[in-house]
């Protein structure tokens, strides 16, 4: 796995920067917003990477339950991680990008209220991982938690839906055909196989970084 | 609607220096392990 490692970070590279040439050089201008639109490429693809690694999160915790493999709550753990960080993304830049459409940074709306909870269940999960130094201890609380923090997942997808809210609903992974343009819907889909290569390759580093450190530990313990 | 630029380069300059930062996290501690491997 870890010779695959590199050139999945080149492939992710390149996705990175072919996104950016979508974002910026041919997906048009949107006629109402005007170019601050194009946070979106940022802020779409990182939401969902974000729910991507959550969902990790969960198989990973899942497996570590049932089989309490170390390998599955490595796998837990660096998508939390990298969940916390595509969900700040994802925060700062709709945070940016409400300031010139909505007049505002924040609001307590339904679609960013849950965002933010689900933010801080995972940067919840991640202090809990850092108290308890008893790896099977851990890998067993923490999958509590990954569990239970999954079912945040749905709650912020459908708020736009459920509740009155700021936040345009959802243009993509809706029930209907989604109405953004060809172009646009080719940019964000540029970019969210950038953001998912991305993430996979920060994901490997991660996991085969555990895996050596564990290793280590293990060393040590022996040679004790 | 105005063009905004400085919110659109504020968003993608936080989010690569985020993306960036957390990779140089990971390329910093592979290193420490084998530093850490060569000295054990």
């Amino acid at each position: 796995m870890a010779a695959a490692i590199r050139p999945l970070g080149w492939l992710a590279l390149l996705a990175v920067l072919a996104g950016l040439g979508m974002a910026f050089g041919y997906a048009p201008r949107e006629v109402v917003q005007g170019n601050v639109q194009r946070i979106m490429y940022v802020h779409v693809p990182a939401v969902l990477t974000a729910y991507l690694a959550f969902a990790l999160v969960l198989v990973g915790s899942i497996g570590y339950l049932a089989s309490a493999r170390a390998g599955w709550d490595r796998l837990a753990a660096g998508a939390a991680e990298l969940g916390v960080l595509f969900t700040g993304i994802t925060i700062v830049s709709g945070s940016i990008w409400g300031k010139p459409t909505w007049g505002t940074w924040w609001t307590w709306d339904a679609r960013l209220t849950s965002t933010a909870i689900l933010f801080l269940v995972y940067v919840g999960y991640l202090l809990l991982r850092a108290m308890v130094d008893e790896p099977e201890r851990r890998g067993r609380f923490a999958a509590v938690v990954g569990i239970v923090g999954a079912a945040n997942i749905p709650i912020v997808h459908f708020s736009v839906k459920w509740w009155r809210a700021l936040h345009q609903p959802s243009t993509i992974l809706g029930p209907e055909p989604s109405p953004i343009a060809a172009p646009i819907a080719a940019a964000l889909f540029t970019n969210w196989v950038a953001f998912t290569l991305l993430f996979a390759y920060l994901l490997a580093r991660r996991i085969e970084i555990a895996r050596l450190e564990d290793a280590a530990i293990a060393g040590a313990v022996r040679a004790r | 609607m105005p063009d905004n630029w400085g919110y659109v380069l504020a968003a993608y300059g936080l989010a690569a220096a985020a993306l960036l930062g957390y990779w140089r996290h990971l390329v910093r501690r592979a290193r420490a392990l084998v530093t850490r491997r060569r000295t054990t």
